[in-house]
Order: structure tokens, then C-alpha cells, then sequence
């Protein structure tokens, strides 16, 4: 027996090791990260509205939280959104979906870089982009290229190190919020601001397509699920604490930001008094720091607090632009293997054994966005060039642009899986359901249609849309990257003579036999197959 | 509104958005830190308190036909990591021949030796010991009747092959403890001369370390 056990060649597997604070502070450090960069945006552009803005983004935030924590906890694959889409809709719909991922993580490499650079500049002012931008431009630039190496040599943050940084800035965040409100919190200040300062409706739909970017990286989580111990009873409760602290978090910020009174004084260029959301429109320096501004204007802490949040938020972003290189050489490995990509990516290095191709290509790309976003800073030429063709967009805005533009597109595929797998497979286990379903009967089998998911849907939808209209940058180069994407996508498809716009055959039943035996909760493995014994059975009595 | 030093103002909204705004933290992450057990966990949660009502006192039990010095170490292992109270019992069996004050110097000379050792145990494991040496005329209802005494959790009896299946490998005494006796019985029998593995061929697959020269 020994023998035939030893001369088994075994699979090797992830380990299920992730417990639920790993997981949560594996999402919390890429979307706990983007309140830092979202805040200052946000307030620039939607600015007595800005809480408005950030509400109806955390509306549509918390319908795809929810999206993703029910196909997460289905389908605990490491795949995240590319792989959901694959499954509900097809190859060439996977592919764009994982496309559009693959955007928005390597324009988190470079926009989490650059504020990285922009806190770091709280404290020493030699980073600022806008006295130095050479400097910060070679920071930002060291950044990516350090973090290449990093993951290339094999060298990632470890989950302990995350869940270090993750409790520290939850608590953190949450004694500046109850300090903020505490000592400094005015509600005739924020009724007055909103009503004098509330925007034009373009604004708006600028500051809300932007809000969206602060609640940008659930995938991590889903990304984490096959690692992650019982994911399905585990990932509901990780994803929705996620959701939770992260909109408390953004709405709690804006009302804060627009009912502040600062602690000291704040002086305009005229030397009259200015509200503390008035620092951040046209001032890029400013969008990029925040948070560490508003801590630094809380009566008391902010004493205390302007020595430490710009180190945090440094730490935090920088993590969270690193799990962008770490993130899109994943995607790209596991669409490699799914032949949406070629096998080119899946090749690691002989040495250190890591996907050295997709992480050369990636962090190439952020170099080179980087660059884009950089020029007007670096030649005043192109900041003419720039305000003729663009409006005046800054570096900052490109890079949300995109941001922006990538999480619309790959959330609004993510949202229309969530309800063709609903109908197409209706056997696998769902330990956590979105609320509020329509029974329907598909094909002979009971199933539901998720209200808000298509609620969400239509709410993702109008934000893509806002995001076209209102970014001149995004609307074209977010799409061209997709134009391309499909283009490549055919060459090799037709190199491999794979179907293009059908999918090639998949045994998704085994698939998901193998998922949910490795996952830790055998009681789901003996669900799913009493449902699909007593749906053949069914079948054979209807025949 | 409350005037504060340094110009600084608290409203009472402030201090109420302060206050939901902390809850409401504290009570996401005390809910998603508590998640329900699934069955598995249940039973492993089960076994675990099983094993605390196990240990609570613990009598390791030596005669000349019980042979526990190997269990001894574990039985010190597992008193030190749940706490237990440990006693080590020698029997010495006083056969209906003789007259109950009957001397029997060559078998306290042995119980001496075996709770020596035992005591040694102990000591090196950083943990308390008592020991007791009791005459009986049956080893089995001396034992129970101690076990009884103790409130003992768990009997930890030794015994050992000599190399030859006779049957079973405990002695007749043992089985009839095991039988009776309302506590837990943990009995290891002493491997070391078993001939199970002895002069087995390698498995396939495995290669022999190359010589060391």
C-alpha cells in the first residue's frame, strides 16, 4: 500500500492556512489603502456633495461586496473575478473581465506608488510632486521597480505583517474618526457647506465615479479564497465586515471633512480664512495626502497624529501598490491557464520560481503610465498639450481615470456572472446568498434572480458611464486598453485554434467537486452531489 | 455645544457619531472573529473538553506484572500540560499463603527502584509527584479501590511483549482493570520488542542515504 500511495504523483495544492483576520487584512490592505487616495479626489471634485458622492458609490459598493461574497464563498478559487466570469459567461467574457482586472492592478501599482511618494512627502518635503516633480517622479518610479524585483526574487509582505498593518490602522482610523467627530465635528458647518458649496450635476457624477475607487479591491479577498481555511462559512463573514468597515470609514471621512473645524486656522492665498474641504481643489499636492492632513487638524491627536498617519498611510499604500504586482502576475498565471492568455506568462524563473514574465510586463506597464501621468509635471510642453486634449487632467486624475475605468468595467461582468450563474448553475452550494431573490424555474431546475444584483448592476453601470463622460483620459485610453486586449486575445486564440467567441470545453462539475473537497467544509461536498443526484434524477423521470 | 480649551467646541452630535461610529467597529470585528464552528471543529471542541475531564488526576499504577516506567514520562508530560495531580502506585501482591504483615523485601525493594524512577520523572518534568506503596491480596481491587479514593480521571498502565504472540498482549490483571474500573485506562504496550519491522525490505521508491566517508 505504502508503494502505491508513494508512486501517486499528488498535485501539489495551496495550503489552507489564511484565518479570518488574515483574510480580512488581506482585503482591508488594498481597499483600506484607497480611502487615502480616494478622499482628497473626491472632495476636489464633488466638494459639498462629496458625502453624497461617496454614499451612492457605497451603495453600489455594498451590492458588489455582496456579489462577491456570495461567487467567493461558492466558488473559492483563486481566480477571483475572472474566473466567476468565466464560469457564468464564457471565455471571451472572462477574458475582458480578467483584462479590465489586469488594468485596474497595474494602475494600482503606479497610483498607490505615486501617493505613497505624496505621504511620504508629509514629512519630508523634498518628495513634494509639485516643488520637486523630478524627485517624485524617480521615487514613485524606485518604487514599482523595487517592488519588481521584490516579487521577482520572491519576496512578499508576509499575512502577519498585514494583519500587523491592517489592526494598526483600523484603529488608527477609528480615533481619528471618534477624535474628529469628538472635537471638531460642526453639523451647521457641514449643512452650510453643502448647501452653499454643493456642485454643478457634472461634478457629481465626476466625484461619484471617483468615490468608486475607494472601495476598489474586494477581489483580494476572493483572490486569497482558495487559501483562505472554510471559505465558505469563513469569506461571508471576512467580506461583509470588509464592506461595513470600509463604508463607515468613507462616509464617516467626508461628513467629517466637510463639518471640520480645523484646529488651526487655515489661510487662503488672499489670507482670508478657508474651510478644511477647500485645501484640495486644484491642489494635487493635497489630493494625494488626505488623510493625513484631516488627522493632522483634529484638536489634540492631530499633534500626535501628523507624526505617525503619513508613515501609516505610506505603509498601507505601498502595500497596496505591491499587492498590485503581486495581484496582476496572479491574474495573468491563472488566465494563462485558462488559455485567455499565453502560456508565456505562466513561465517562472528557473531560480526563484516566480512568474518573472508577468511581473516584468505588469510593472513595465505601471513604468510606463507612470510616465504618462508624470509628463505634465515633468515638461510644461505637455501640460499645454495635456489641457488642450485632456482638460487639464492632472497625474493624479489620469491614474483614477483608469482606476476608475477598469473596476466599472470588470464589476459590471462580475455582476451579470453573479446572475447567469445563478441559472446556469444552480446545484452548487451557496452558504451566503445576496438578499432579496425572485424564485424563477430555468430549465426545469428551481432557482432565483438576485435583486440586488441587478440593483447593483444598473448602479456599476451608470458609474462606467459617469466615468466615460466625465474623464477625458479614461474614456479613451480605458476602452483602447480593452480594444487591444480583444485583439491580442484573437491572434492567439487563433494561433491555439480555440474557439474565439465560444468557450472551449470545460468539466466545471468536477471542478467544483475539487474545490469544495479541498475547502474544509465537506458537509457543502455532500450538498452539492445530493443536488445533482436528485436533479439527474428528475431529468430521467422527465424523460 | 461645550467650550472646550484652546477654542475647541464638542457638539452633542459629534459626540454621538462618535460613539455609533466605535461601536459599530467593535461590533463588525467581534462578529466577523466569531464564526459558527462547522462539525468538525464541533467534534475536535469535544474531544478537547473530553480530554480536560480526562486528566484532572491521574494514577500511574506499577507491580511486578505492570510494567509502566515508559508510560511514566508520557503520564509526567501529560500532568504537566493539563495541570493534573499524578500518583504512582506500587501494588505488591501478598499471596493468600502468607500472613497479611508478611515481610516481602525483594518486591519493596523493586516498588523502591520503579517510584525512584518515577519520582526522577517527575522532578525533571518541573511537576509534583506522590507516590504510595500498597500490600493486597488482589492487585485488581487494590487498584480500583485507590482509583476510587483518588477520584482518579485516568489509570495509566505499562505492560510489554516478549517478542512471541501468546493470545493478547496484556496480562490477565490489566484486562480485568480495564474491565472494571470507571475511570478512563490508558494502556501502552511497549513496542520495542516487537518483530513487525524487523528485517522488512525498503519500500519501493526509497533511496538509502548515500554513505557518509
Amino acid at each position: 500500500m505504502a508503494a502505491a500511495h508513494a508512486g501517486e504523483a499528488r498535485r501539489p495544492e495551496l495550503r489552507r492556512a489564511v484565518t479570518p483576520w488574515g483574510s480580512f487584512a488581506w482585503g482591508y490592505s488594498d481597499v483600506g489603502a484607497d480611502i487615502f487616495v480616494g478622499l482628497g479626489l473626491v472632495l476636489a471634485a464633488a466638494a459639498g456633495a462629496s458625502n453624497v458622492a461617496f454614499l451612492f458609490a457605497g451603495i453600489v459598493y455594498v451590492c458588489i461586496g455582496l456579489a462577491y461574497t456570495e461567487l467567493a464563498a461558492a466558488y473559492p478559487f483563486a481566480g477571483g473575478g475572472s474566473y466567476f466570469v468565466l464560469r457564468g459567461l464564457g471565455d471571451i467574457f472572462g477574458f475582458i473581465a480578467g483584462w479590465a482586472v489586469l488594468l485596474d492592478f497595474t494602475i494600482d501599482i503606479t497610483l498607490f506608488a505615486w501617493s505613497c511618494v505624496d505621504y511620504s512627502g508629509q514629512l519630508a518635503p523634498v518628495l513634494v510632486g509639485s516643488v520637486h516633480p523630478w524627485i517624485h517622479f524617480f521615487a514613485a518610479l524606485g518604487l514599482i521597480v523595487g517592488l519588481c524585483a521584490l516579487n521577482v526574487v520572491g519576496v512578499r509582505e508576509s499575512t502577519a505583517f498585514n494583519g500587523v498593518v491592517s489592526a494598526l490602522d483600523v484603529v488608527s482610523e477609528t480615533t481619528i474618526l471618534c477624535l474628529g467627530f469628538l472635537f471638531a465635528f460642526r453639523p451647521d458647518l457641514l449643512v452650510h457647506n453643502m448647501t452653499v458649496s454643493w456642485p454643478t450635476p457634472y461634478q457629481l457624477m465626476l466625484g461619484t465615479s471617483l468615490a468608486i475607487i475607494s472601495f476598489v479591491g474586494l477581489e483580494s479577498i476572493s483572490q486569497a479564497a482558495q487559501e483562505t481555511y472554510r471559505p465558505s462559512s469563513i469569506i461571508p463573514r471576512t467580506s461583509t465586515a470588509l464592506i461595513l468597515t470600509i463604508l463607515i470609514f468613507a462616509l464617516s471621512y467626508s461628513n467629517l471633512a466637510l463639518g471640520m473645524q480645523p484646529w488651526h486656522p487655515i489661510l487662503g492665498a488672499h489670507g482670508h480664512h478657508l474651510q478644511f474641504w477647500q485645501i484640495f481643489p486644484g491642489n494635487a499636492d493635497n489630493q494625494g495626502k488626505a488623510v493625513a492632513l484631516l488627522a493632522a487638524q483634529v484638536p489634540y491627536w492631530g499633534a500626535v497624529a501628523a507624526l505617525y498617519v503619513p508613515v501609516l498611510g505610506a505603509i498601507l499604500v505601498l502595500i497596496s501598490s505591491n499587492s498590485g504586482v503581486f495581484g496582476s502576475s496572479r491574474i495573468a498565471y491563472a488566465m494563462s491557464r485558462s488559455n485567455l492568455l499565453p502560456s508565456l506568462f505562466q513561465r517562472v524563473h528557473p531560480r526563484f520560481r516566480t512568474p518573472v514574465v508577468s511581473l516584468v510586463a505588469f510593472c513595465g506597464l505601471a513604468a510606463i503610465t507612470l510616465i504618462f501621468a508624470a509628463l505634465p509635471s515633468l515638461f510644461p510642453g505637455a501640460m499645454h498639450f495635456y489641457a488642450r486634449v485632456f482638460h487639464g487632467e492632472s497625474g493624479l486624475d489620469f491614474l483614477a481615470d483608469l482606476y476608475a475605468f477598469g473596476a466599472a468595467t470588470s464589476y459590471s461582468f462580475v455582476f451579470l456572472a453573479l446572475i447567469a450563474l445563478r441559472l446556469v448553475d444552480p446545484h452548487s452550494p451557496r452558504k451566503f446568498k445576496i438578499p432579496l431573490n425572485i424564485p424563477i424555474r430555468f430549465r426545469s431546475e428551481q432557482t432565483s434572480i438576485p435583486v440586488l444584483g441587478i440593483v447593483g448592476f444598473i448602479g456599476i453601470f451608470s458609474i462606467l458611464v459617469f466615468t466615460l463622460m466625465t474623464h477625458p483620459i479614461g474614456r479613451v485610453a480605458g476602452p483602447a486598453w480593452l480594444v487591444v486586449g480583444v485583439i491580442l486575445y484573437f491572434i492567439y486564440r487563433k494561433h491555439r485554434k480555440l474557439p474565439f467567441l465560444h468557450s472551449q470545453p470545460h468539466d466545471w462539475r468536477q471542478d467544483q467537486e475539487e474545490i469544495l473537497r479541498t475547502s474544509g467544509d465537506l458537509e457543502l461536498l455532500d450538498q452539492y452531489h445530493a443536488a445533482l443526484k436528485a436533479a439527474d434524477e428528475r431529468k430521467a423521470t422527465n424523460a | 455645544m461645550i467650550q472646550l480649551g484652546g477654542g475647541v467646541q464638542a457638539t452633542v452630535v459629534g459626540a454621538a457619531a462618535a460613539v455609533v461610529i466605535a461601536s459599530l467597529i467593535a461590533l463588525t470585528f467581534w462578529w466577523m472573529l466569531h464564526p459558527p464552528a462547522s462539525f468538525v471543529e464541533k467534534q475536535a471542541k469535544e474531544a478537547e473538553s473530553e480530554l480536560e475531564r480526562m486528566v484532572g488526576s491521574i494514577v500511574v499504577v506499577f507491580t511486578p506484572e505492570i510494567a509502566s516506567s515508559h508510560m511514566m514520562a508520557l503520564a509526567a508530560k501529560l500532568a504537566r500540560g493539563e495541570r493534573s495531580d499524578l500518583l504512582a502506585l506500587y501494588v505488591v501482591e501478598l499471596p493468600y499463603t502468607l500472613p497479611p504483615d508478611a515481610e516481602m523485601p525483594q518486591e519493596e525493594r523493586s516498588a523502591l527502584d520503579a517510584l525512584g524512577a518515577a519520582e526522577t520523572i517527575a522532578k525533571n518534568n518541573g511537576i509534583s509527584i506522590r507516590t504510595e506503596i500498597i500490600k493486597a491480596r488482589s492487585t485488581k481491587q487494590a487498584v480500583l479501590d485507590i482509583a476510587k479514593r483518588e477520584r482518579a480521571n485516568l489509570l495509566v498502565l505499562g505492560d510489554y511483549r516478549e517478542g512471541k504472540y501468546l493470545g493478547s498482549p496484556l496480562s490477565r490483571t490489566i484486562e480485568e482493570i480495564a474491565a472494571d474500573a470507571k475511570c478512563d485506562v490508558l494502556i501502552g504496550v511497549e513496542g520495542k520488542h516487537g518483530t513487525l519491522l524487523v528485517g522488512e525490505p525498503e519500500t519501493e521508491g526509497e533511496v538509502s542515504p548515500p554513505p557518509a566517508f
